[in-house]
């Protein structure tokens, strides 16, 4: 009996101490992959200067594109241009390794597409401080220490998006007396680029929308799973049948609301996302749907951010230090001028 | 054998014993400390609760107050040089952006002038941000300030927002200074000492519901965008229709409206201000309620891992206390209940513990014993031997009763037992075991001075619930038959049954 009273007491004063535990808060996910280390784009001299770039995702086309420009700059402008990178678009401690490794390697230069623009900032601060020229390519980091950033501005890509969407609706004969909704699906909301592109649009929709015109406050938000995000987008249609007009801030939703839209045969559906995946330019080219992309010109922001630091190596400081290298938006109409063919292709 | 006597002593009592044991009351004590404990933490975590809503509320307000009060001061500041400017009635343009291009006192990254045809005097860059961003639109609604949303600064790389200001010129004229600022300016503004680290300022845009960080723990964060129906998310579910109904509000334009939420187990007190120079935009301050009360969480740990040291000493206290205590009654039962000399119970006790083992209604049988002529071994030899006579008799019934019965000195020479029977024949055989028992054993005493003994005894015998069916009935049985075996001579045992008449079963 005794025993059992200790038992009990130890119990108790277990739950007793366990009941004064504080809350603790965590750091930022990271989705650890295995990295990619640096390998040279292209032939290495060694009177050439070093240019390390560290990219998000390796394995995707979105980011060879990037490197290829990288490589191009690197040939056309006589310099080494070696590339690692990440293989999930949130490992920034897998690019903070690597940081490391560009770091010990002596560069002349580092290029970076930040996985975290928050938890990279104080290792871009420190670049910085050892008198080595950054560039950021495609995602802005919050810190000044930066000498040059080539990137999409992406509160304004999400602005053109609005813009096309409601052009689109207008051209299906909606007018500013119809009660219509569009709805909203994010790939993450963790990301700085996903955030901005929301609420870009949702900015130039507030400001530009007729009032009648809304959008569904249920975002939805597929976590970066495909099969996820259809099944939150047919039950969202369930549940809102009135809905006319489907947007998406990146190529994750996008190929969702593509093969979703298409799957069920909603043709009284306008689509507008990012990025150029199967789905959405099987869609785009269909006469019967109207759906519309929004393409980044990756290229230009690799090739540029080369030639850029190899300016500031030589002293010469860029008139302006973000550089929006824009966006095409692409329909069935423009998909055929030479301009879009060339964006396109370079997707 | 003192640990047999040991366990008997405590057999005897429990029997004699009825009621709650330590040990229940210790639970039952336990249960009432942690459940008043319990009670006293959660009294305590209400109060911290509703302490960090109302204080987290009141700092939220005056942050937020605090913050369009600054963002006022900024725009008046603006106004300031664009009413000095006025009253220079300068007849050129070009003089009034190179006054403001020169101003190297200034704390803006960058000011120029729209005139009355809409004409920008700034530089390239930053007049391409004018058509990107369509400042002329924010510039219009300068009466007589105006600031932009926040949008990302080509020159700069970082988010910025503009000033506009109505500026008079050349009698009749009239355009717009502008002035650009970082948006971590307002971070600057925001700053407490106190409590830096915790609060998070946003400005918010009704329509959209956009926000966008200017101030907080992570300087990094300062500029991030969002939109508050996507980061409603992450609010508990109980929160969202509160947090949903919020926001109703503020599209409907309402000032000054305070929310109380939680994200996972963080409470946060969040308030909105309407800014007045900037159309449509609010300020946000947000407060973990919980930074308010570290102190007081602290200090409540600190009372509970008191209390749980004070208990496990007290409880320590007390079970040694007890086991003391234990120790002593049982010595003081022991002598309140047995019978000092041969160990056996004493009548008193037999009384109440041979009620209880009746009382279970199993047949048994009750035996009186008592030692034929012990007065005359006590005059002859004296009252040690007499003694050694007494306890070795005990010890014989202990041996040959205890195992299913209870056995009681009565007085003097007379001993009875209550012992559970199957049948009369078992029990007078342990009846004739005793007798043979006592005539084997020697009395060291005895033997030492070559003495020699014969004693006997004789008993009387009566079945519970044949012969009586109560105790005392029982007992007088007994009696009687006791009684009709010394009225026969003596060393031995009849039955009340087996009494011969009516006469002798009286």
């Amino acid at each position: 009996m005794k025993k059992y009273c200790f038992i009990l007491l130890t119990i108790c004063l277990t739950l007793l101490f366990s009941g004064c535990s504080a809350p603790s808060g965590g750091a930022s996910e990271s989705a650890a992959s295995p990295i990619s280390h640096f390998e040279p784009l292209g032939t290495v001299s060694e009177n050439n200067k070093n240019i390390y770039v560290i990219l998000k995702v390796m394995d995707s086309s979105y980011w060879q594109v990037i490197m290829e420009g990288c490589k191009a700059a690197g040939e056309d402008l006589s310099c080494n241009v070696y590339c690692g990178g990440t293989n999930n678009e949130t490992d920034w401690q897998g690019q903070r390794v690597l940081i490391e490794e560009a770091l010990a390697a002596k560069p002349d230069a580092i290029l970076l597409s930040p996985d975290d623009s928050v938890e990279l900032s104080s290792d871009i601060d420190r670049i910085h401080e050892l008198g080595i020229p950054v560039a950021l390519i495609d995602t802005a980091a919050n810190t000044e220490s930066f000498d040059i950033c080539y990137m999409t501005d992406n509160l304004y890509a999400g602005q053109n998006a609005a813009k096309e969407m409601l052009g689109r609706l207008r051209d299906a004969g909606y007018s500013d007396y119809d009660d219509i909704s569009v709805g909203i699906m994010v790939g993450t909301a963790k990301s700085q680029t996903i955030n901005e592109r929301l609420a870009g649009f949702y900015q130039y929709w507030s400001n530009n929308a007729p009032g009648k015109w809304s959008i569904i406050s249920d975002i939805m938000n597929c976590n970066g799973n495909i099969d996820e995000g259809d099944a939150l987008l047919n039950d969202f249609l369930a549940k809102h049948p009135e809905v006319v007009g489907l947007y998406a801030t990146n190529n994750g939703p996008t190929r969702v609301l593509a093969r979703v839209v298409k799957g069920a045969g909603r043709k009284d559906i306008t689509v507008v996302g990012f990025d150029l995946s199967d789905e959405i330019d099987d869609l785009v080219k269909d006469p019967d749907y109207r759906a519309s992309t929004i393409l980044q010109r990756q290229y230009d922001m690799g090739y540029l951010a080369v030639g850029s630091v190899l300016d500031i190596m030589q002293g010469i400081t860029p008139p302006v230090r973000f550089i929006d290298t824009g966006v095409v938006t692409v329909n069935e109409e423009n998909m055929s001028s030479p301009e879009v063919r060339e964006v396109i292709d370079m997707n | 054998m003192a640990n047999t006597d040991h366990k008997r002593f405590k057999d005897d009592i429990n029997l004699l014993k009825s009621g709650r044991s330590f040990y229940l009351t210790l639970i039952i004590c336990l249960v009432v400390f942690f459940g008043a404990t319990g009670l006293l933490i959660t009294a305590f975590n209400r109060l911290i609760t509703r302490h960090d809503e109302q204080l987290s509320a009141e700092i939220s307000t005056i942050m937020a107050e605090k913050m369009n009060s600054s963002i006022k001061f900024m725009t008046e500041s603006v106004n300031s040089t664009a009413v000095l400017l006025s009253s220079r009635n300068f007849d050129n343009p070009e003089q009034i952006y190179d006054i403001l291009k020169n101003n190297t006192n200034a704390d803006y990254l960058s000011a120029g002038f729209i005139d009355q045809s809409g004409k920008k005097y700034a530089s390239d860059e930053e007049a391409k941000e004018f058509a990107k961003w369509d400042l002329m639109q924010t510039a219009a609604l300068a009466n007589p300030v105006s600031i932009s949303a926040p949008y990302r600064s080509s020159v700069y790389g970082q988010p910025v927002i503009t000033l506009f200001a109505v500026l008079r010129y050349a009698d009749t004229r009239h355009g717009y200074m502008f002035t650009t600022y970082k948006l971590n300016e307002l971070q600057k503004i925001a700053v407490t000492e106190s409590l830096d680290n915790d609060v998070e300022i946003w400005l918010m845009n009704a329509e959209s519901s956009n926000i966008i960080q200017c101030a907080g723990s992570d300087e990094h964060s300062i500029g991030s965008w969002a939109n508050a129906y996507l980061s409603m998310q992450d609010i508990n579910a109980d929160d969202i229709p509160v947090y949903s109904d919020w926001l109703t509000r503020i599209r409907h334009l309402e000032d000054n409206i305070g929310i109380s939420y939680s994200v996972g187990d963080t409470m946060y007190s969040q308030h909105c201000s309407r800014i007045e120079s900037m159309p449509g935009w609010y300020v946000v301050v947000r407060i973990p309620g919980n930074a308010l009360s570290a102190t007081m969480h602290t200090f409540r740990n600190y009372v509970l891992y008191f209390l749980a040291v004070l208990l496990t000493v007290v409880i320590v206290l007390i079970a040694n206390m007890y086991r003391l205590s234990k120790r002593d009654n049982e010595i003081l039962e022991a002598l309140s209940t047995h019978d000092p000399l041969t160990g056996v119970l004493n009548r008193r006790a037999f009384d109440i513990a041979a009620a209880k083992w009746i009382a279970r209604g199993k047949d048994c049988a009750l035996i009186f014993f008592d030692l034929d002529y012990f007065k005359q071994v006590n005059d002859k030899y004296g009252h040690n031997i007499g003694d050694g006579f007494l306890t070795k008799f005990s010890d014989v019934l202990k041996k040959n009763f205890s195992e299913n019965g209870i056995i009681s000195r009565f007085g003097g020479d007379e001993f009875v037992v209550l012992t559970d029977m199957s049948g009369t024949d078992e029990v007078s055989a342990l009846i004739k075991k005793t007798a043979d028992d006592l005539w084997s054993f020697s009395l060291p005493e005895a033997d030492k001075e070559g003495r020699e003994f014969s004693i006997s005894f004789s008993s009387g015998a009566a079945r519970f619930p044949y012969d009586a069916d109560d105790l005392s009935l029982l007992k007088k049985r007994a009696d009687t038959a006791l009684y009709e075996v010394k009225e026969r001579g003596r060393n031995g045992y009849l039955w009340y049954m087996d009494l011969s008449g009516p006469q002798e079963r009286q």
